[in-house]
């Protein structure tokens, strides 16, 4: 059998190697408090100036200290005024971006966006962002392509910030780039912080070949009210492959459509189409709030389904008095009882 | 004495020439692969270490789908209003609760009605998922407001009244929990994250559990995390690290996860309808749903996935006495064995790719028959160093391999969770921990080892799972 | 008209984040406030049972108990009309009406103007006073 030497190397090298893991975990959680408190060391002596700029308490002396800070201290007061610019806003956030832009901070931050390291091109993107760096728009578009993901997450939260809407339409394609591609919710945060120049960009989006894109498109379309997009979300609703596209189309109709949407809508709510989509119509259509939509809902009190049958019913509570007259005409209905329960405690019934 | 030996000696010896190289083999393969999940984890953890060193909070952002937390209660009078109220208030952009009455036969219908001011609704459940019991009723709190609704229904099981609580859901998204764990305030936020980060394919995700022994918990919150006293819940602590928070983070790094644990995870509403739900017959009901799941997505040919949050979401009170425990492994084997029997058609069939290529034949090698080596390996090396078959530095790299490798296992679990984490902030956490992660081999380990045992053998011989109750010594809200 | 002096009136201020706990601590000082500042959710309730406070100001996410738990048990408490002003990361709707439906006096979201903020506590104060 095995050479008594071979299996005392090998038992030896398990046993060291456990040793040396037992130190490195050790060594982890000295390290972390290490750096922790030189950091806070590094900032202790410049933090009550920090506060009163961010607290607006300044008449300048404490901008200038901490414009004179050199070496490492500056680069603590850079991270600092990060942080604290993510909280405070108003005269005070202008003055911290001051400072950062005394030290040169906003300058190296532009540079770093091609730094190797991903955490200081994250950084450096958040930076150019929570300072509102207009500048720094072209360059935070290239970081959406960037191959590491919080570089690109940080980039696209910075674009929100500054808002500018050139970038929203590199924006959503990053959101249907292969892989991962851009978290779609962060995302739209982004493009609502853009204003109405976007719906261009909306509209493209709305058929790009990837679900991803036409699903944020779709929502902010809906949550920003932009109507110049209810063509492409009706095509959408249509026609789209993807259910979760589908549905979200219909959510944006119900909230911004027009009176010929109803028509749209209803055709929806067809026992011919999937029953998650179905009873997404039937709620947009309450929240649309034509008349039209009666006819469609009371057909669907008697139905199979009771859910469907409730968001029907309670659509039609929301309609006003139409739609009230035909819940009367269908009182026997459990779905309809039980929508009248919950409208009473609601308060929405008188 | 010595003669009588002697044949037993020789079957030894021929045994130790046929299986002490494979089994060593077992050994060495099986700790791999767990580092080699561990080292997939880390990759996992260093991009979550990075998103939070550059600070956007997305979390609860716009495309966060609503969520409705299903709470089956079966006779849970003492606990079931503090539980309900902490999952209402947990920060969320939209959620309701459904608590489905599972035919109690205590208070827990009256403690309800009393808390909420609960009215009836002439409300029929929909049928979306097929369910045998009947329902009885459905209730809502009396102000309108608060998004609480119960139902009522005839005993049928844990699984089943799961399917009723679904039914009744309205929002997008049904996230399924343990009714006594003790949520982080963000949890429902961090477990759906990936759900508005990937709204159109992300189906399924599951959160971490730890176990909350020893932890300070007022109000149905943690305020400070410890380690428990007793040193059974102590081991779990370091298991539940190696095996749940880091191998299941790798495998959803992978691409592979198949198992989301039934106590907390999140499921896109119709996919969960679509497949069908919970299994009422099954043992090992949410392994074997998310299985389905996949087999579903991957014949529908689907782009899709299951991830795996690895920051603590959830804790849950841990067995303490050697009866739960070994039921709670018992059953866990015997629903392991039962689902990969169910779902053997699956393996090695590359259209369910990396679930049928990688992940079923890693379980069956790597998690079912891994007791059944060990158990061989721990008898058979004792004797044959008794009987003089094998020497002492066989003896010794056998431990080596089998137990030395796993403490290393273990401690890269650890340090990972140090590194990414550290939830444990006390030093003398991380000092009992070390220790755990050596004492887990000696003892601990070998009696799962048996349980598991029991549990798949309890199946083969067409035996009846008996649930068995999880007996709990109530959260610790006082000091410690 | 003369607007209420703030000399001695005691503030209470629970944040997780030493940046606005520091910051709102400094700003509320500077305008004469007594301020007694806690970094978490039981410290608060801790600190507003030992000594009610004329006016709390409660970050919402906070480890251990939430600025909602606390706002919960002020409310529940023997000093439950203590004005209370919450102060959250969170621009959502959702938050902001739980906020209200259990009884928060005024909500401000991060980030935040320092100068609006102490506007806000001089307006609830004379308020409550009057």
């Amino acid at each position: 059998m095995t050479g008594a030497p071979v299996t005392l190397l090998a038992a030896t090298l398990v046993f060291a190697a456990c040793l040396a893991l037992a130190v490195v975990l050790v060594l982890t959680k000295v390290g972390r408090e290490t750096r922790r408190r030189r950091r806070a060391a590094l900032v202790a002596p410049l933090r009550p100036h920090l506060i009163a700029v961010s607290a607006g308490e300044d008449e300048g002396p404490a901008r200038s200290t901490l414009v004179a800070a050199e070496g490492p201290s500056r680069r603590a007061v850079t991270g600092a005024i990060a942080d604290l610019l993510g909280k405070v806003r108003g005269l005070p956030a202008e003055h911290l971006v001051e400072v950062l832009d005394r030290h040169g901070a906003l300058e190296s931050a532009m540079a770093d966006l091609r730094h190797s390291s991903p955490v200081r091109r994250a950084q450096a993107a958040q930076l150019l962002g929570v300072s509102r760096v207009p500048d720094a728009v072209d360059s935070l578009v290239v970081a959406l392509q960037d191959k590491a993901g919080e570089v690109r997450s940080s980039a696209a939260y910075a674009l929100g910030l500054i808002g500018d809407p050139r970038a929203a339409a590199p924006l959503l394609a990053a959101v249907g780039a292969p892989g991962a591609g851009l978290p779609a919710g962060l995302a739209a945060d982004a493009l609502l912080g853009m204003g109405v120049g976007i719906s261009g960009a909306l509209g493209d989006a709305l058929s790009d070949p990837d679900p991803r894109t036409r699903t944020v498109a779709a929502h902010v379309c809906g949550i920003g009210s932009f109507t110049r997009a209810l063509p492409c979300l009706r095509e959408r609703l249509a026609l789209d492959p993807d259910l979760t596209v589908r549905e979200t189309c219909a959510q944006a109709l119900g909230s911004i459509g027009r009176a010929d949407d109803v028509e749209v809508l209803a055709r929806h709510t067809e026992a011919s189409q999937p029953l998650p989509l179905r009873r997404v119509c039937a709620e947009a259509l309450g929240q649309l709030g034509e008349d039209a939509a009666v006819s469609t809902l009371a057909a669907l009190l008697r139905g199979p389904d009771p859910r469907l049958a409730e968001i029907a019913a309670t659509s039609l509570v929301r309609l006003g008095p139409c739609g009230r007259a035909a819940l009367d005409a269908a009182s026997d209905e459990r779905p309809v009882q039980s929508a009248l329960t919950v409208a009473s405690l609601q308060g929405v019934l008188r | 004495m010595r003669e009588l030996l002697e044949p037993l000696r020789g079957v030894v010896v021929w045994l130790m020439d046929v299986t002490a190289v494979p089994v060593l083999a077992y050994f060495v393969l099986i700790n791999t692969s767990y580092l080699v999940l561990i080292l997939l984890g880390a990759l996992d953890f260093r991009s979550y270490l990075r998103g939070r060193k550059t600070v956007v909070d997305t979390l609860g952002g716009e495309l966060t789908p609503g969520v409705s937390v299903i709470v089956p209660a079966h006779n849970e009078e003492a606990g079931i209003v503090t539980s309900v109220k902490a999952l209402l208030s947990l920060r969320y952009p939209g959620h309701e609760v459904v608590v489905v009455d599972d035919g109690s036969t205590d208070a827990t219908f009256a403690r309800l009605r009393e808390a909420f001011d609960l009215v009836e609704l002439p409300r029929d459940v929909p049928q979306d998922i097929p369910v045998r019991a009947r329902v009885l009723g459905q209730y809502v709190p009396r102000d309108g407001r608060t998004r609480l609704i119960v139902v009522r229904k005839e005993n049928s099981g844990r699984s089943e009244a799961s399917n009723v609580g679904v039914n009744a859901a309205t929002e997008p998204l049904v996230a399924m929990i343990d009714a006594d764990s003790i949520l982080e305030p963000d949890a429902l936020l961090r477990v759906a994250k990936p759900f508005a980060d990937d709204p159109t394919r992300v189906i399924a995700t599951g959160g971490t559990i730890r176990p909350v022994n020893g932890c300070r918990v007022v109000a149905g919150r943690i305020v400070s995390v410890g380690m428990p006293r007793p040193w059974m819940p102590r081991i779990q602590v370091v298991e539940y690290l190696r095996a749940f928070l880091v191998g299941r983070t790798g495998w959803s790094r992978f691409g592979g996860l198949i198992l989301i644990s039934g106590a907390f995870g999140l499921y896109r509403r119709d996919t969960f309808v679509e497949a069908g739900g919970l299994d009422p017959d099954s043992i090992g009901e949410d392994f074997e749903l998310v299985l389905r799941m996949h087999k579903l997505m991957r014949e529908a040919k689907a782009d899709y996935r299951v991830e795996f949050v690895p920051e603590p979401v959830s804790w849950t009170e841990v067995p303490s006495t050697f009866k739960v425990l070994r039921n709670q492994r018992r059953r866990w084997h015997r629903g392991l064995w039962e689902t990969l029997w169910q779902y053997r058609g699956m393996l090695f069939r590359p259209r369910y790719g990396k679930v049928g290529l990688v992940a079923l034949p890693y379980y069956w090698l790597f998690e079912l028959v891994a007791p059944l080596l060990e158990l061989y390996g721990i008898v058979i090396v004792p004797i044959a160093l008794v009987l003089d078959a094998i020497n002492v530095p066989f003896a010794l790299l056998f431990l080596a391999l089998a137990y030395g490798y796993a403490i290393f296992v273990t401690l890269a679990a650890m340090t990972l969770e140090e590194w990414a984490f550290h939830r444990h902030s006390r030093w003398r956490d991380l000092g009992v921990g070390l220790v755990c992660s050596v004492l887990e081999n000696f003892g601990f380990r070998q009696l799962t080892v048996w349980w598991r045992l029991e549990g798949w053998w309890a199946s083969l011989r067409g035996k009846k799972q008996v649930w068995g109750v999880m007996t709990r010594t109530g959260f610790n809200e006082e000091a410690s | 008209m003369e607007v209420s002096t703030p000399e001695g009136t005691r503030v209470l201020v629970a944040d997780d984040d030493a940046d606005i706990r520091e910051l709102v601590e400094f700003k509320l000082s500077q305008a004469g406030y007594a301020v007694q500042a806690v970094p978490d959710g039981l410290a608060a309730w801790e600190a507003f049972e030992a000594n009610p406070p004329q006016l709390a100001v409660l970050d919402v996410m906070m480890p251990g108990l939430s600025g909602f738990d606390v706002l919960r048990k002020i409310r529940e408490s023997d000093h439950p009309r203590v004005p209370v002003l919450m102060l959250s990361a969170k621009s959502r709707d959702s938050d902001v009406d739980t906020g209200f439906a259990i009884g928060a006096d005024d909500y401000v979201i991060k980030p935040f103007s320092p100068r609006e903020l102490l506007h806000r506590v001089n307006t609830m104060l004379s308020r409550a006073r009057a």
